[in-house]
């Protein structure tokens, strides 16, 4: 019946219509390696649309969601970008989750003017006009998770492992000097990456178990994407490494990578996100709610889900005050929009298109929910990082200085286009 | 030429489909004509044109000469990454000079390069050039390469699998190791092409910063077509007359044709390079319409997907690659596009978004079992009935 | 109805508070607390050992009760108030509140009104090293064990004496050695006695777990240090030479910049910023700016800032010579003890070596493990390609569908260990039935087209991902292994496998024998040999080959099934499962040698052995090592074109 409800979503999304209707554009992976997680942002963007329509749809008129399949493949973002916005007319896009989609729709997203929500953690290291990042950048998940392990569990040798590929790769960079910064030796940081879906991981585990003979404590940094964290939780487990032995943070896992597999050997270990499932606030409770009558009672909720609901609210907000859907004024009306976070506090829209959000550390638990044990006070998010030597000079102020990638050294703006 | 024509009556009927094809798609054109055909479409239509050529290349190989190559996209992504090189440089060295032209001191040469290396490595961690984009600062060297990386790649790769005398299912393994190797080796972040992220934003011509995509789209259509036709020429010629008929006789006895005296080697080494050169200009023309280039594009799933093409068209018949290519891709663009309406069968309805790859498999299943000369065999059929009467 | 309750909820709380707000002088726990409200209420390992000092300081009973409740993070703060209480069932709504000192109700409370004070990691060391006073001469003999893995995660000088009185009564010898060795590990960090540490340091010769080596690498940390003599009093590990490996002339160099005992040298970067700091309307000392842009251009304009004294001048190679020179660089021991650094030096050179052989076991281990899942999921592959010769592209597939099959199994029956059994033979009795229902309707229409067997069987494997895509989700589904087949088989701190991969080795070993019976020794694998080699030939000895083909494709079939099941508990379950090995099952097969499942093994060995072999030589790039797997592969099959193990005479020839 759930199923049929969804189809029968999709099946009005998909109908062309008059034009007048405002048309917003879901672009997320339905098949191929990348559904596993972007199928559950089309169901949330579907449900937030309907939901939506039924408080009486946005200036008068109806939303009409159009969903396309770019199937994982990243040139094939590109063209379904172009055919969103060209073909189908869209308003607006949601979508995209890997680095490497956006970069792939960036281009065209600049040249015709659309404007899309991103609302997944990524590495920073950019601003596009036409972007706006509702998802972590470096410093609202990854910093303060070290600091954590820094301050309160006074890890003193870092094994960074990661998925090879760009998230993990400049978010490792950035840590190392953040490391480096914060006085721990270069030969107690550890650094690997792995493939993409991983599932060998009994060396690489016993490497970080064996980290433990220089008598300080380790600790795990962990980039490892998808699928790849439910081998190396299981290695960790079959090895009786302990949360309090070698504890790891996780910036890939969230509710949804539980889901799928047994989390009973794995409980104290820790994940960093600006939402978790488990925070305890009114808008949060009626959110599952919403979202388990729509798409199954066994369903969880996570921190990209988070995103699109305060991308959307914020945009419906924005469009609202514009009057218009048209791109530049809703632009405009982006900046210091504020929608109430899940987890308590408020989102606000920032000058360099990111948002600032408060960060969360969770200890998992043996249900597969999070233990909130740390949440900071909003934190804005910062495009280019402050712990790069190349990047620390750049800053984004689009309303401000009109430029994404600006020096402040020279004073000049080094491109207006993103860097792709 | 007129040789040709009267061995290959599909070529001048061929050549006239595409002449016709390319006048269409500029009267409809947004840049030349009356806007019927949006820039995505256009550009969908030229990618689909590419990889026609590559279905022709692999025609070459697995349909006249026996060699089922699993790896062919591997020189097609090696011609694509070869331009991609100098796309990106160009187009970054005009961000970065007009960057620093605005500096207190004017740059030296080595900042420059530093700045560039910077802009186009940061992404993946690094700040300085690999030895391999030592040319990406010339087109012309970047063209050559892209007629001689995918040519030297096969050359070697041939060389040492046929004279080892390594042939059907094997080779078919060995090209598809082949090409898995060299996806994950440029998967690895510090290799030098941007790992996962590869090369994008392609479709920004560097010098054409002004020109409309709608302009360079069909532009692209043009020379894709273009190419298409120099293709379809090139290979029937080459199919024709006695190399052709040598080739054919290896496809069918390997043995028979070594014992005639024939370098059996020499012929299958011949049309493999050959082939992967074509494969390699059609990768060349295709990423810049397609805007981006990474390690997934030569993952071993899409050259079987290119084999299947050949063999849903038809192979050992050269407009047979071009129809099965084109079919097949259109078709998935139109299915996964959306625009697909939804059959509703009451208790359940059917997203074609979902569906597709279903569909797509079991096509590839029936064509395979019930018609094995593929879609190409219809036209056999057609010309047939044409001549009983 | 939530928000009824939530009404009535806040009225109960109203009520609840006036009782509450009443801070008596007979709670003197509260009042502690209360002086340090914020240090509790959001406790960090580094200030919260203030409120742990106050509160032992007060010698009150309930302390330790206490503590213990705070690190088990059932202590809560009421938000009207600030007040710490416990609640009597955390998952009770509303929640019921207790009084820290007195343990009497005094109210209730939804679950928004209260912060639960979740003490994290770090915090609950402290809070545990604090209780270790309170629990280490407790009669529980699981107290005294938490207490002293307390003691082991933050050791403290001070602590050393209560060890030795535990020492004293301990019982359990278990325990009683734990302590020993913790006692011995804190005697060498803390010892004062010289001749006391160099005898505990030799006392560890010969052990290799973690905890010791923690225990003596630290001692053997060094800094680099340079003078212009060497100190007399520094325990000195060695003097380095500039210029040599260790320590190259540059490096020198910059510590002694970082050192101030030597001018820096001026790099690119500080020229450039030289200059520009020296910009006077458009010209540096005369020189026109826009000429500056090649380096050469830059050192001549700097020249021009050093001579005219605007700029510092950049130390020559004879200065740099004469500076090194100057001075000695040399490495020392942070431990000020030559006795003790050189008697960890010995027992380490000595542990090490161990160590390092030890490794060499566990990568071993590795290699195998790794090596005993390539087979597993080749040796379906080794049955209908190898002995067939059909090129099963679905073949990943039915890996998926026995994952798959483990995993519905498990959602029915909730028993880990006898939804396995259940899930093996079903398992093998659906892949088994998929792969003849796919001979008779594909397969056996193209025995006499090989390659495009390859093309419809992909036709199947991808539509098979998709439609398990439709029914399961494209996440991946918990399959979990039973609690006998978690954790591993430990030989010491450096060698250990999970039980899971040994069961997978067990499998596979299986597997490789009965497929060797069934094959040479039985009527089927004879008629299976017959019928592949010359069916013309066998169907005319009265041998059905459709029939064997039939079947043999299904054993093949339902192997890979089986696979799938012990593939499943070790990876992840998703629709991609199969595809993710299927090109490596075809290059296994390829490299042992076709038509011969000795070949498979072979091959399989070779893999998973180069793998880990080039992993260990590159250990911060796993990509990498696949990457080399397969190029040597491909170079081993143009040297070896028939594989490992080549069968020879007329069956090479199908």
């Amino acid at each position: 019946m759930k199923k049929l409800l969804l189809s029968s979503a999709i099946a009005a999304a998909c109908a062309t219509s008059a034009a007048a209707e405002i048309r917003v554009g879901v672009l997320h992976s339905l098949s191929g390696t990348m559904a596993i997680s972007e199928t559950t942002l089309r169901d949330t963007m579907l449900m937030l649309i309907e939901q939506q329509n039924a408080a009486g749809g946005l200036l008068g008129e109806e939303i009409v969601p159009v969903v396309v399949d770019p199937a994982s493949d990243w040139p094939l973002f590109a063209e379904r970008a172009r055919e969103l916005l060209t073909v189908h007319e869209v308003d607006v896009i949601f979508g995209a989750w890997t680095s490497v989609s956006r970069k792939s729709v960036l281009p065209v997203i600049e040249e015709l003017n659309g404007l899309m929500f991103y609302p997944v953690q990524y590495e920073g290291e950019e601003s596009s006009r036409n972007v706006f990042y509702t998802g972590a950048a470096p410093n609202q998940q990854a910093i303060p998770a070290v600091d954590y392990f820094l301050e309160e569990l006074g890890v003193e040798t870092f094994a960074l492992l990661g998925t090879d590929y760009v998230y993990p790769r400049t978010t490792n960079r950035i840590l190392e000097q953040y490391l480096l910064d914060a006085g721990i030796p270069e030969e107690n940081i550890f650094v690997n990456y792995t493939p993409f879906g991983h599932s060998d991981w009994s060396s690489i585990v016993s490497d970080v178990v064996a980290l433990g003979e220089s008598g300080s404590q380790v600790g795990v940094i962990s980039t490892i994407n998808g699928d790849a964290n439910v081998g190396f939780y299981n290695e960790l487990a079959a090895l009786d490494v302990s949360a309090d032995d070698i504890p790891v943070v996780a910036f890939s896992v969230g509710e949804e990578e539980l889901s799928g597999l047994d989390t009973s050997n794995l409980v104290g270990h820790l994940a960093a996100w600006n939402y978790f499932q488990s925070a305890d606030t009114p808008e949060n409770e009626a959110f599952i709610e919403a979202w388990q009558a729509f798409a199954g009672e066994d369903r969880v909720t996570n921190d990209p889900m988070e995103a699109h609901y305060i991308g959307f609210n914020m945009w419906v907000q924005a469009v609202e005050q514009a009057g218009t859907t048209e791109v530049d004024a809703v632009r405009d009306a982006m900046y210091g929009q504020e929608v109430t976070n899940l987890t308590g506090g408020t989102a606000v829209m920032l000058p360099n298109h990111h948002l600032a959000k408060p960060v969360l550390i969770g200890e998992i638990q043996a249900d597969g929910q999070f233990d909130i044990i740390s949440q900071t006070a909003e934190v804005p998010g910062d495009a280019w990082t402050d712990y790069l030597e190349e990047s620390a000079v750049l800053v984004s102020d689009w309303p401000g200085l009109g430029c994404g990638m600006y020096n402040t050294e020279t004073e000049t703006c080094v491109q207006l286009e993103s860097n792709y | 030429m007129g040789n040709l024509i009267k061995t290959n009556r599909s070529v001048p009927i061929v050549l006239a489909l595409l002449a016709g094809f390319a006048l269409l798609v500029t009267v409809l054109s947004e840049a030349y004509g009356s806007g019927g055909l949006s820039v995505s479409l256009t550009k969908t239509l030229g990618m689909t044109v590419c990889l026609c050529i590559i279905a022709l290349s692999m025609d070459m190989v697995w349909g006249y000469s026996g060699i089922l190559s699993l790896g062919h996209f591997a020189f097609f992504a090696l011609g694509g990454y070869m331009i991609g090189m100098w796309l990106m440089y160009a187009r970054t060295e005009d961000v970065i000079a007009a960057s620093l032209a605005q500096g207190q001191l004017p740059a030296t040469p080595a900042e420059l390069n530093d700045a560039i290396a910077v802009q186009i490595f940061g992404v993946v961690g690094g700040d300085s050039f690999p030895w391999m984009w030592a040319f990406s600062h010339s087109l012309v060297a970047q063209l050559a390469l892209v007629v001689l990386v995918p040519g030297i790649l096969a050359f070697v790769f041939g060389w040492l699998a046929f004279r080892s005398r390594v042939t059907g299912v094997y080779l078919s393994i060995l090209t598809q190791a082949m090409t898995l190797a060299l996806s994950l080796y440029l998967f690895q972040n510090d290799t030098g092409l941007r790992g996962n992220n590869g090369l994008s934003g392609l479709q920004n011509i560097p010098g054409a910063e002004a020109i409309p995509q709608s302009q360079i789209s069909i532009w692209f259509l043009w020379a894709s077509i273009a190419a298409l036709a120099l293709a379809y020429v090139f290979a029937a010629w080459v199919m024709s007359g006695k190399f052709g008929n040598v080739i054919r006789g290896i496809r069918d006895d390997e043995a028979r044709v070594r014992f005639l005296g024939y370098s059996v080697e020499g012929y299958k080494l011949f049309v493999f390079v050959v082939s992967a050169i074509m494969a390699g200009v059609a990768g060349a023309l295709y990423y810049p319409q397609a805007g981006i280039i990474n390690p997934d594009e030569l993952a071993p799933i899409a050259s079987i997907y290119l084999a299947v093409w050949v063999a849903i068209g038809g192979r050992g018949r050269l407009y047979g690659a071009v129809i099965g290519a084109a079919v097949v891709s259109l078709l998935s663009t139109w299915f996964t596009g959306g625009r697909a309406p939804d059959i509703n069968l009451g208790f359940y309805t059917i997203q074609w978004v979902d569906w597709w790859t279903v569909l797509l498999g079991l096509g590839f299943v029936l064509v395979t079992l019930f018609a094995p000369k593929g879609l190409g065999g219809l036209v056999d059929l057609m010309t047939r009935k044409g001549e009983a009467k | 109805m939530t928000r009824l309750i939530l009404a009535a909820l806040a009225a109960l709380s109203f009520l609840a508070s006036p009782v509450a707000s009443q801070d008596a002088p007979d709670a003197p726990l509260q009042t502690i607390l209360q002086t340090h409200h914020d240090l509790v209420e959001s406790a960090s390992r580094r200030t919260v050992q203030t409120v742990l000092d106050d509160l032992i300081a007060s010698g009150l009973p309930e302390v330790p009760a206490f503590l213990e409740r705070w690190q088990a993070r059932e202590l809560y703060m009421r938000q009207s108030d600030g007040r710490f209480v416990y609640v009597q069932d955390e998952d009770a709504d509303p929640l019921v509140l207790i009084d820290i000192d007195s343990g009497a109700e005094i109210g209730t409370a939804g679950s928004r009104e209260v912060d639960q004070l979740r003490a994290n990691r770090g915090v609950q060391t402290v809070i545990g090293a604090a209780l270790v006073q309170f629990q280490l001469l407790s009669p529980d003999i699981a107290t005294r064990a938490t207490a002293l893995e307390a003691i082991d995660r933050a050791p403290e000088p001070d602590q050393m004496p209560l060890i030795a009185t535990m020492l004293e009564a301990e019982t359990d010898p278990d325990l009683r050695a734990d302590a020993e060795s913790l006692l011995l590990r804190m005697t060498i960090a803390f010892g004062e006695d010289e001749a006391e540490r160099v005898a505990a340091i030799e006392s560890l010769a010969g052990r290799i777990d973690v905890q010791t080596r923690a225990a003596l690498n630290p001692l053997l940390a060094t800094r680099t240090g340079v003078a212009s003599q060497l100190p007399e009093d520094a325990n000195i590990a060695a003097v380095l030479e500039p210029g040599s490996d260790a320590l190259p002339r540059l490096e020198a160099y910059d510590i002694l910049v970082e050192e101030g005992l030597a001018p820096a040298f001026v790099s690119a970067d500080d020229r450039r910023e030289t200059l520009i700091a020296n910009i006077e309307d458009g010209q540096i000392v005369g020189i026109q700016v826009h000429s500056l842009d090649n380096e050469e251009a830059r050192i001549a304009a700097y020249a021009a800032l050093v001579e005219a004294g605007l700029a510092p001048v950049s130390p020559t190679d004879e200065e740099v010579d004469a500076a090194l020179a100057a001075h000695v660089f040399y490495e020392e021991y942070r431990e000020a003890s030559a006795a003790v650094t050189s008697a960890a030096e010995e027992t380490v050179s000595a542990i090490n070596t161990r160590v390092s052989i030890l490794e060499m076991v566990d990568l071993s281990l590795d290699g195998i493990s790794l090596a005993s899942i390539y087979f597993l999921a080749a040796i379906g592959l080794a049955i209908t390609f190898g002995v067939m010769g059909v090129i099963n592209m679905a073949h990943g597939e039915f890996i998926m569908m026995g994952a798959y099959t483990g995993y519905v199994v498990q959602t029915i029956v909730p028993d880990y260990t006898v939804s396995i059994v259940i899930a093996l033979p079903l398992a093998f009795a659906i892949t088994f039935g998929a792969g003849v229902a796919m001979e008779r309707t594909v397969i056996r229409w193209l025995y006499s087209r090989p390659l495009e067997t390859l093309l419809a069987t992909f036709g199947i494997s991808i539509a098979l991902q998709q439609i398990t895509r439709q029914i399961f989700g494209a996440q991946a589904r918990p399959f979990t292994a039973p609690d006998w087949l978690a954790g591993s088989l430990s030989f010491n701190d450096v060698v250990a496998i999970s039980y899971i991969r040994i069961a997978i080795f067990v499998l596979g070993v299986l597997f490789f024998c009965l497929l060797w019976l069934i094959l040479n020794k039985t009527r089927l694998g004879l008629e299976v040999r017959a019928v592949t080699q010359n069916p013309s030939m066998a169907s005319s000895m009265g041998i059905n080959p459709d029939k064997i083909n039939m079947l043999t494709f299904g054993l093949g079939s339902g192997i890979a099934g089986i696979a799938g099941v012990a593939i499943g508990l070790f990876a992840q379950v998703t629709p991609e499962l199969g595809a993710n090995y299927i090109v490596q099952s075809f290059m296994t097969v390829v490299v042992g040698g076709v038509g011969n499942i000795f070949g498979t093994l072979a091959g399989a060995t070779m893999i998973g052995f180069f793998q880990k072999g080039v992993e260990w030589l590159n250990p911060s790039n796993t990509l990498a090592a696949q990457t080399y797997m397969i190029l040597f592969v491909i170079l081993f099959i143009q040297f070896r074109p028939k594989g490992i193990v080549a069968l020879k005479g007329r069956a090479a020839e199908m």
